[in-house]
C-alpha cells in the first residue's frame, strides 16, 4: 500500500464536497464522530399516536422535554394519557404531575394506562408541579408528564429558568417529559413545541362521536418546524 | 477451632464525649461535664482545650471557674449518655452480631473468625474505629483473647492495640496496677508490698495472694496472669432507634428546636444504616415546662433514612399541632423496618430504586399532604368523580423489552374537581346556552343528552343525574348534568 501525504486524505475528501461545506471540514475525525453521532438513534417512548409520533421522528425522546400547547380542547390531555398508557404498558415507571386535577382513573384505564405503575401527583400551583416534577425525574421515573391544566393555569408562572432546570435534569436521568399547557410555558427549556389547534368535534345522528384535531410543528431543535398532522379520536362507545 | 478474640470499643471521658456528639459546636470550645448541683458540683471531664487551662477531673465547678471564667459547663445528660452507648453498641453491631454492652462507653464484640473480612485484625480495629467515628464517638480500640486483656489495650492512649492470642501476660506485665481495674481496692495494700506493675503480682503464688487478699485476690492474680474466664454475653437486637437530649433551657421557637432535631435525626439516620434499617414510623416526645409532655407519631409513607424528609415531616406536624408550652428535652424514636429491595434486570426496563423512591414520596407528602400523592384507584359506582388514592409500590419491571401496545385513540376527559356551577338557557327540551366560568360559557352548537344516573338510591344521599354532551361556539365540548336539586353542573371537558 502506498504511503499516504498528511493532508492528502483530506484534500481529496473535501474535493468530493461542495465548496461550502468543504471549508467547514477541517479534520477527518470531526468527519467521523459526526457520522457516528447520526447513526446513534434516540431512545423514544411512542405514544402511539401516529399523528404525534411522526411530529417528533417517533415519539417522546428520553432525556427530552416536549411541550404540548392548545388552549382549545385539541387532544392535549389524550396524547398524555396515551403516552402513559404506552410507557406503563412496556413496564416502565410513569407519573403525572396533575395542576388540573383532571386525572378519571377509571377512564384512564380504559385507555391502557397500568394505574399501578402511574405515581399521580396532585400540585396546587405551577411551583409545586415544577418541584414534583424534579423530585420525580431524580428518583428515575422513566416518563414524567406535566399537566397544567385549563386555562386560567393555578399559581403564577414558573421562571424559565427553573424550567430549564428542569430539562437539565430529565437530560442527566434520561427521563422522557411531556408538559401540556394551555399556553407556552417552557421556552428554551424544550426540545419541541407542538401546538394543538382546530380542534373539531365529530357528531352523528346527535352524538358524540370523537375529535379530530391538527397539530403542528412550532419547534424541534433537530427537525424542520412548521411539519402538521392530523389527529382523529374517538369517544369511548 | 477457632479461638477467643474480643474487640474493646472504649470511649475516653464518656460523658463528655457524648455531650459533644449532641452538641459538635463546642468541640473546640472550652468545656467541662460536670456532676452534682450547688456547692457539690464538680468536673468529671473536660475538652483538650480546657485540659491545657488547668482544668481537671475532681475540681469543684467554683474551682474550675477561678480558673477559667469563660469555661463552659454542661451537667450529666443521661439521655445523651444513652443513646451515644446505642450508637456505639450499633457501630459494635455493624461488624459482629455478637456484642456485649458493658456500659459508661465501654462495648466488646466477639471477633473471633472475622479476620477473612479483613487483611489483619489491625486493619480490623481502624475499621472499627473510623466506624466509630462516623457516629461522633472518638472510640479507642483494643483486641485480645479476653475481656479484661481487650479493655487494657483499648484503655492505652496509643490505639488500636493488637495483643497476639496467647501473650495477655506478656502484655500486662509491664502495665502498672491501676491499668487492671480502674476501681481498685487493694492498690494500699499492693503498694506497701512494694509492687508497682501487674507483672510483679502476677509472679507471686497465687495462694499466697488469696490467703492474704481473699478470693478478691485470687481473681485479681488471674486478672495480672490475663486469665478472664468471664464469657461475652451478647445483647437482644433493640425494637426501636433513640436519640434525644436535655435542653439547657427551654426552646418556644419551631426553628431551634427543629436545629437541634436535625441533629439527632442525622444521627438517628447514620445509626439505622449501619444496621441496614430504614424508619417506617418516628416517634417525638418533648418535656415541656414546668412538667408534662407532648407525644405524637408520623408514620412515613414507605421506609426511608433521608434526614430531609423526616424533618419537613416533622416541622409540618410541629406547625399544625405545637406543643403549647415550652420543650426541655425531647426524644425521638424511629421504629426500624427493612428497606424496599429490587431485583434489577438486565433486559428490562430500569426499576426504580425502592429507597429513592419512598424517599421521593415522603417528601411529596410533606409538600403536598397525604391525600395528593400515589397510585390512583378506580371505585366502585356509576359516579364519574368517584376515585381513590392508594399506597405506590409499582410491580417489579418485565425482565425482557416490550412492544408498547397500540393506542385505542380514545377522547379522554378532564373532570372538574369539584364540578362547576353553571347556568344553562333552555329552548323548549335544548340547552341553548350555557355561562360559567372562563372559556365555560357561549351558545351551544350541537348538545345530546340527557341520560339518565342514578346512582346509591339506597343510602341517605341518592344522585339523581341527567347528562348532557354540549359543544359551545368556541369549539369546545363539556359534560354537564343537571343534579336532584335542579342545580346545572359541569364536570369534565373532553379533551
Amino acid at each position: 500500500m502506498e504511503p499516504v501525504e498528511p493532508g492528502s486524505a483530506l484534500a481529496q475528501v473535501r474535493a468530493t464536497l461542495e465548496a461550502s461545506v468543504a471549508a467547514k471540514v477541517r479534520s477527518g475525525a470531526e468527519l467521523l464522530r459526526r457520522a457516528a453521532n447520526n447513526t446513534e438513534r434516540p431512545e423514544l417512548i411512542p405514544t402511539t399516536l401516529e399523528a404525534f409520533d411522526a411530529l417528533l421522528g417517533g415519539g417522546l425522546e428520553r432525556g427530552k422535554l416536549v411541550e404540548l400547547v392548545s388552549r382549545r380542547a385539541t387532544g392535549r390531555y389524550s396524547i398524555a394519557m396515551s403516552a402513559l398508557a404506552s410507557a406503563t404498558s412496556i413496564g416502565e415507571a410513569a407519573a403525572l404531575v396533575d395542576l388540573g386535577d383532571g386525572f378519571d382513573p377509571r377512564l384512564a384505564e380504559t385507555n391502557g394506562v397500568d394505574l399501578r405503575r402511574l405515581l399521580w401527583v396532585r400540585p396546587r400551583s405551577v411551583k409545586e408541579a415544577v418541584m414534583s416534577a424534579e423530585m420525580l425525574v431524580a428518583t428515575g421515573f422513566q416518563l414524567v408528564v406535566i399537566d397544567l391544566g385549563l386555562h386560567p393555569v393555578k399559581g403564577r408562572r414558573a421562571p424559565d429558568a427553573a424550567w430549564v432546570r428542569l430539562a437539565r435534569s430529565a437530560e442527566t436521568s434520561r427521563t422522557a417529559m411531556l408538559v401540556s399547557s394551555p399556553y407556552p410555558v417552557t421556552g428554551t427549556a424544550s426540545e419541541a413545541v407542538i401546538k394543538g389547534s382546530s380542534g373539531r368535534p365529530k357528531w352523528r345522528r346527535g352524538l358524540l362521536m370523537g375529535l379530530e384535531m391538527t397539530l403542528t410543528l412550532e419547534k424541534h431543535r433537530h427537525r424542520k418546524a412548521g411539519t402538521r398532522s392530523t389527529l382523529a379520536l374517538e369517544v369511548l362507545p | 477451632m477457632t479461638s477467643t478474640r474480643i474487640a474493646c470499643f472504649y470511649v475516653p471521658m464518656f460523658p463528655l464525649a457524648a455531650r459533644l456528639r449532641s452538641e459538635p459546636e463546642l468541640l473546640s470550645e472550652a468545656v467541662a461535664v460536670v456532676e452534682g448541683n450547688g456547692n457539690a458540683a464538680h468536673v468529671v471531664a473536660a475538652t483538650r482545650r480546657a485540659r491545657t487551662k488547668g482544668i481537671k477531673p475532681g475540681l469543684s465547678l467554683a474551682q474550675a471557674r477561678s480558673i477559667l471564667p469563660k469555661l463552659i459547663a454542661r451537667g450529666r445528660d443521661t439521655e445523651c449518655e444513652r443513646t451515644a452507648q446505642e450508637a456505639l453498641i450499633e457501630v459494635a453491631e455493624s461488624f459482629s452480631p455478637r456484642v456485649e454492652d458493658a456500659g459508661e462507653g465501654v462495648v466488646y464484640i466477639d471477633i473471633a473468625g472475622m479476620t477473612r473480612h479483613y487483611d489483619s485484625e489491625l486493619d480490623l480495629a481502624k475499621a472499627a474505629m473510623r466506624a466509630a467515628d462516623e457516629v461522633g464517638l472518638p472510640a479507642r480500640v483494643g483486641i485480645a483473647a479476653s475481656k479484661l486483656a481487650a479493655r487494657v489495650a483499648a484503655e492505652l492512649p496509643k490505639s488500636p492495640t493488637v495483643v497476639d492470642p496467647g501473650s495477655e501476660s506478656e502484655f500486662l506485665a509491664p502495665l502498672p496496677l491501676a491499668r487492671l481495674t480502674p476501681q481498685l481496692d487493694a492498690a494500699s495494700m499492693l503498694a506497701r508490698w512494694g509492687l508497682s506493675s501487674i507483672g510483679e503480682l502476677a509472679r507471686l503464688p497465687e495462694a499466697e495472694v488469696a490467703a492474704r487478699l481473699g478470693e478478691a485476690g485470687r481473681e485479681l492474680h488471674y486478672a495480672a496472669r490475663g486469665i478472664d474466664p468471664r464469657p461475652l454475653i451478647p445483647r437482644p437486637l433493640p425494637p426501636d432507634f433513640r436519640e434525644g437530649m436535655e435542653l439547657e433551657w427551654p426552646l418556644v421557637a419551631l426553628e431551634p428546636f427543629l436545629y437541634i432535631a436535625n441533629s439527632a435525626l442525622e444521627r438517628l439516620s447514620k445509626r439505622m444504616e449501619l444496621q441496614g434499617f430504614a424508619c417506617k414510623r418516628l416517634e417525638l416526645t418533648m418535656n415541656l415546662d414546668p412538667d408534662g409532655f407532648a407525644a405524637r407519631a408520623i408514620e412515613l409513607p414507605a421506609p426511608t433514612r433521608d434526614v430531609k424528609t423526616m424533618l419537613t415531616l416533622l416541622r409540618l406536624d410541629l406547625e399544625k399541632a405545637p406543643p403549647g408550652a415550652p420543650v426541655t428535652g425531647f426524644s425521638l424514636v424511629a421504629h426500624p423496618d427493612r428497606p424496599r429491595r429490587a431485583q434489577l434486570s438486565l433486559f428490562g426496563p430500569a426499576a426504580l430504586s425502592p429507597e429513592k423512591l419512598a424517599t421521593t414520596i415522603a417528601r411529596l407528602v410533606a409538600l403536598l399532604g397525604e391525600d395528593r400523592v400515589g397510585m390512583a384507584l378506580t371505585v366502585d359506582g356509576h359516579l364519574p368523580e368517584r376515585y381513590g388514592i392508594g399506597e405506590f409500590a409499582p410491580p417489579p419491571p418485565p425482565d425482557r423489552r416490550l412492544k408498547p401496545e397500540k393506542s385505542r385513540g380514545l377522547l379522554a376527559m378532564r373532570v372538574f374537581r369539584p364540578p362547576m356551577p353553571v347556568e344553562v338557557l333552555m329552548h323548549g327540551e335544548q340547552i341553548t346556552a350555557v355561562k360559567g366560568e372562563g372559556d365555560v360559557c357561549g351558545s351551544v352548537r350541537s348538545a345530546s343528552g340527557p341520560w339518565r344516573v342514578e346512582s346509591d338510591w339506597w343510602t341517605e344521599a341518592p344522585a339523581a343525574r341527567d347528562y348532557w354532551d354540549v359543544e359551545l361556539d368556541g369549539g369546545n365540548v363539556y359534560r354537564l348534568y343537571q343534579s336532584e336539586t335542579k342545580e346545572w353542573l359541569v364536570d369534565a371537558r373532553y379533551d
